[in-house]
């Protein structure tokens, strides 16, 4: 019996090994690293900040560095944080910020940054790399008096260029001392070389900028140019619409065991009772 | 007598529990000590690999044999059970599927994880920066010069040396912690002074330089300011250079 009681540990021990290993990674819970634009049914709701859909939507946070990378540098920002919500209906996508500024101004400003194909692109701007060669960046800058977006590239400092084809639509709305800016756009375009193309399922790099547009009692604006909040790359990633075959392959192979293990129990019963 | 024989048996099946047991407790917590955590996928295999390399070490040996399988023959084969060792084996032949589903889905199951992010900390330098050796002559000044200007360039990120400045927080990867032992106690100083002239788009492509908040001080910097700043971010972070002996 002893031997009997050995082996039923051993069974249960190796059950619990396999189901403790299988158990997926779970190595990126603890705070944000990715924007999840979700797939929803029946459209994007346009460039409102204050349509319905954004509450149901998950919501990311990245924290914003003053812009100390290059001169002309900042030391302190308004911005210390920015909420970061998106969502997609297979044709087009929204990506909304939302951020802390006490005082709503003709200069306040925001941008989205992402790189463009395979090419991998500096967070800044595109600047050159001395041991590999990147691409440009297309950056979506929205400014509050402008009420519009600008659909841009650079691919190194002081080369930033609206683009001659506008794809980028927004708006920002403010209320009790928060922003909360929009942008829209369809998932692709025809021109790859200066617009990002979204695929859902693929993880791609985005980063954040926002400038507290602000007055000075010397006139200067608090922040403007390279002066303003930054992020480096975080992922981004349009959801996939969901894929139920895992369940189905799962089902399959839980059928084809219990059929495996019944024939050689069989097979096992049949060479003993010979 | 007969007692004994089954005693025997169940020892034959000790030993590979043991070991795989052990080789799983040495993937899991012992080898991330040393390298990065291993994924469960990978885990996994090893274990798969443990497992088959003890059943073909039984099989060929063929003394062996029945001590090990008979006991598993008999237990799956249901032949005269009662009680507990019943229960076990229906448990058994209803988990065993399961398991095999669940290990299809884990693996099928579409990834919803952010790309793996191997980054090299320190790759290889550009041959013009190894062996060179600090100009700038050691003396209680030059590192009270170097650490002043580390105060106006590099705490804005590094801060107080320990990578904690107040525009640290919007930049991954972090600026380096050169209290760590892992980063600047690592390196020579002719390493330092082409990290810090080159900056984060200097390095090559397994150091993924697009991700760098590191500036690219050679288009602020002097040469002998750099070299001053390593002498003083040495003396502040309380470390050494590593030198080649
Ligand atoms: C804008 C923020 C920022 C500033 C300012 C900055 N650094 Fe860095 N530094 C970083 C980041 C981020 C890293 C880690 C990524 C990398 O290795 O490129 C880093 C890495 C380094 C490393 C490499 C350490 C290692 O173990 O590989 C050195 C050396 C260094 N910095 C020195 C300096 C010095 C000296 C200054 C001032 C002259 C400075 N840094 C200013 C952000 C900064």
């Amino acid at each position: 019996m002893r031997g009997a009681h050995r082996l039923s540990v051993w069974c249960f021990g190796g059950i619990a090994l396999f189901f403790g290993t299988a158990a997926p990674d779970s190595g990126f819970a603890q705070e944000s690293v990715a924007v999840r634009a979700v797939m929803v049914k029946g459209g994007v709701p346009g460039e409102d900040p204050s349509a319905a859909a954004w509450n149901t939507v998950p919501v990311s946070e990245f924290p914003l560095s003053p812009q100390v990378h290059w001169a002309p540098r900042i030391g302190e920002v308004t911005a210390k944080s920015v909420k970061v919500r998106a969502m997609h209906d297979g044709q087009r996508m929204a990506v909304m910020l939302e951020y802390a500024d006490p005082s709503e101004d003709p200069d306040d400003a925001a941008a989205l940054e992402f790189m463009i194909g395979d090419k991998k692109a500096h967070f800044a701007h595109g600047q050159p790399m001395a041991q590999v060669e990147g691409g440009p960046v297309n950056i979506w800058y929205w400014k509050n008096k402008d009420a519009k977006v600008l659909d841009m590239n650079a691919k190194g400092f002081g080369t930033l260029k609206a683009q001659s084809q506008q794809d980028v639509t927004g708006k920002g709305v403010y209320q009790n001392g928060t922003w909360k800016v929009v942008f829209t756009r369809s998932l692709t375009t025809g021109d790859v070389d200066h617009d990002t193309q979204f695929k859902p399922g693929e993880f791609i790099n985005i980063a954040f900028a926002i400038w507290d547009g602000k007055k000075l009692e010397s006139g200067d604006l608090k922040e403007k140019g390279s002066q303003k909040a930054v992020s480096s790359w975080w992922y981004f990633r349009a959801e996939p619409p969901p894929d139920y075959s895992a369940y189905l392959y799962a089902a399959l192979a839980v059928g084809l065991a219990a059929v495996f293990q019944f024939v050689i129990i069989r097979k096992l019963r049949k060479g003993r009772s010979t | 007598m007969k007692r004994k024989g089954r005693a025997l048996k169940g020892g034959a099946l000790l030993s590979p529990a043991i070991l795989i047991v052990g080789m799983y407790l040495f993937l899991k917590f012992v080898l991330p000590l040393f390298t990065a955590p291993l994924p469960a996928s990978l885990i996994f295999l090893y274990l798969a690999l443990t497992v088959t390399g003890i059943l073909i070490f039984n099989t060929l040996s063929g003394g062996s044999m029945e001590a090990f399988f008979g006991p598993i023959f008999r237990f799956l084969s249901g032949d005269g059970q009662a009680g507990p060792m019943k229960v076990a084996r229906l448990l058994v032949l209803i988990l065993f599927p399961l398991l095999v589903g669940w290990q299809t889905y884990a693996s099928t199951a579409p990834s919803d994880h952010p790309p793996a992010e191997n980054r090299t900390i320190h790759p290889a330098p550009p041959g013009e920066f190894v062996g060179l050796s600090n100009p700038v002559p050691n003396t209680p000044e030059n590192v009270m010069m170097g650490k002043g200007l580390f105060a106006a360039f590099c705490s804005p990120c590094h801060g107080n040396f320990d990578g904690m400045g107040p525009a640290a927080k919007g930049f991954t990867p972090p600026p380096a912690n050169f209290v760590d032992p892992g980063t600047i106690a690592q390196l020579q100083e002719s390493y330092v002074f082409w990290r810090i002239k080159n900056g984060g788009v200097g390095l090559p492509i397994e150091g993924m330089p697009w991700k760098s908040a590191m500036p690219r001080w050679e288009v602020e910097l002097k040469d002998e300011q750099i070299w001053k700043i390593i002498m003083g971010e040495y003396d502040g972070a309380h470390q050494k250079p590593r030198t080649w002996e």
